[in-house]
């Protein structure tokens, strides 16, 4: 007999294969925007669940509802009361997490990368995060950060080449 | 050429594939599913029930108001003569005719007063008011049939008012 599913009801195994191919894009933004690992978690948790309920057909969010929702629950947290309690225990969690997946032989590139995405300023990271690992597009991008497409490329452009400068000895 | 290079770069970072999320995590957003599907659940019973109460909201409370002011017009319209309709009177020759054998017309005054006013050049002048009920009766002593009508009238009469 077939089921009566209904659209507003992902099966379990679309919720699973929806979250194994775009939790690792939010994590990784998450963890740009908290301040430790346990915050970047959390927050991916509540803004997957918030942006999925708040579709009207129930059908997955679009990814950059998600970013949006991480990005303004990441400043929501940062401006709350218990910001210094937060920042403690940020200091106590491990401080290396590696943000991607990498073998022996990458390792060192990878972190590279990560340190120089890390001391990029916050405009430029969130952007080039959301093009390159998030693959939205620039529409998307400018939508989930609420600024014009324009900007979103030019910040893009600059970011780049931001980066390429400070990862040339590697990447070369 | 920088162009190029550029999308090489691009390409570089793209290699790089973000990180899956711990196991725990990833439990944690599994076991969150915000709509677990279970029919005859509590979540699906109370979407169904969502769903309904927005459908009865959006068409029939519409579709009910629209509904009870067709039937007010129609009513409206079933007490109003239509306009082209002739009416229909009463056949004059199977009425037999009234003859208005007893006639009184009279007068009665309701009230009396005087009140002073300005004219434009600012002389004053003095209003006599008169409020009287016009009456009229008409009988037909033979049918028994008594019609009345009573007018209510003002006569207002300026008359000088002579200061000293």
């Amino acid at each position: 007999m077939k089921s009566d599913r209904t659209h507003e009801s992902p099966t379990s195994s679309d919720w699973q294969r929806w979250l194994a191919e775009h939790a690792p894009k939010f994590l990784l933004f998450a963890r740009q925007q908290a301040r430790s690992e346990a915050d970047a978690q959390d927050l991916v948790q509540e803004a997957v669940l918030e942006s999925w309920q708040r579709q009207s057909d129930a059908a997955p969010p679009p990814l950059g509802l998600v970013f949006a929702t991480i990005r303004r629950r990441a400043i929501d947290l940062a401006r709350s009361e218990n910001r210094r309690a937060r920042r403690e225990s940020a200091a106590s969690d491990p401080p290396e997490v590696c943000w991607f997946d990498s073998g022996i032989e990458d390792r060192e590139r990878s972190q590279l990368i990560q340190a120089a995405v890390q001391n990029l300023p916050d405009i430029y990271r969130d952007v080039i995060s959301l093009k390159v690992w998030g693959e939205l597009t620039f529409a998307e991008i400018a939508e989930a950060l609420d600024i014009p497409a324009n900007t979103a490329a030019s910040r893009y452009r600059y970011a780049l080449a931001e980066l390429r400068k400070r990862t040339k000895e590697v990447l070369a | 050429m920088i162009i190029h290079e550029h999308e090489r770069f691009e390409a570089e970072l793209r290699r790089l594939r973000p990180a899956k999320p711990p196991e725990d995590l990833m439990a944690r957003l599994a076991a969150a599913k915000p709509f677990v599907h279970s029919p005859g659940s509590n979540t699906t019973a109370k979407s169904c029930r969502t769903k309904r109460r927005e459908l009865f909201l959006r068409w029939f409370l519409p579709a009910a108001a629209t509904a009870a002011a067709a039937v007010l017009l129609a009513l409206w319209r079933l007490d109003a003569p239509l306009p082209n309709t002739p009416q229909k009177r009463p056949n004059a020759a199977s009425i037999p005719a009234l003859i208005a054998d007893d006639i009184e017309i009279g007068r009665r005054l309701i009230a009396t007063f005087d009140t002073v006013a300005s004219l434009p050049s600012g002389e004053p002048v003095r209003l006599r008011c008169r409020e009287w009920l016009d009456e009229v009766v008409l009988r037909d002593k033979t049918s028994g049939v008594v019609i009345e009508q009573r007018t209510p009238r003002f006569d207002i009469v300026p008359v000088s008012f002579e200061t000293y």
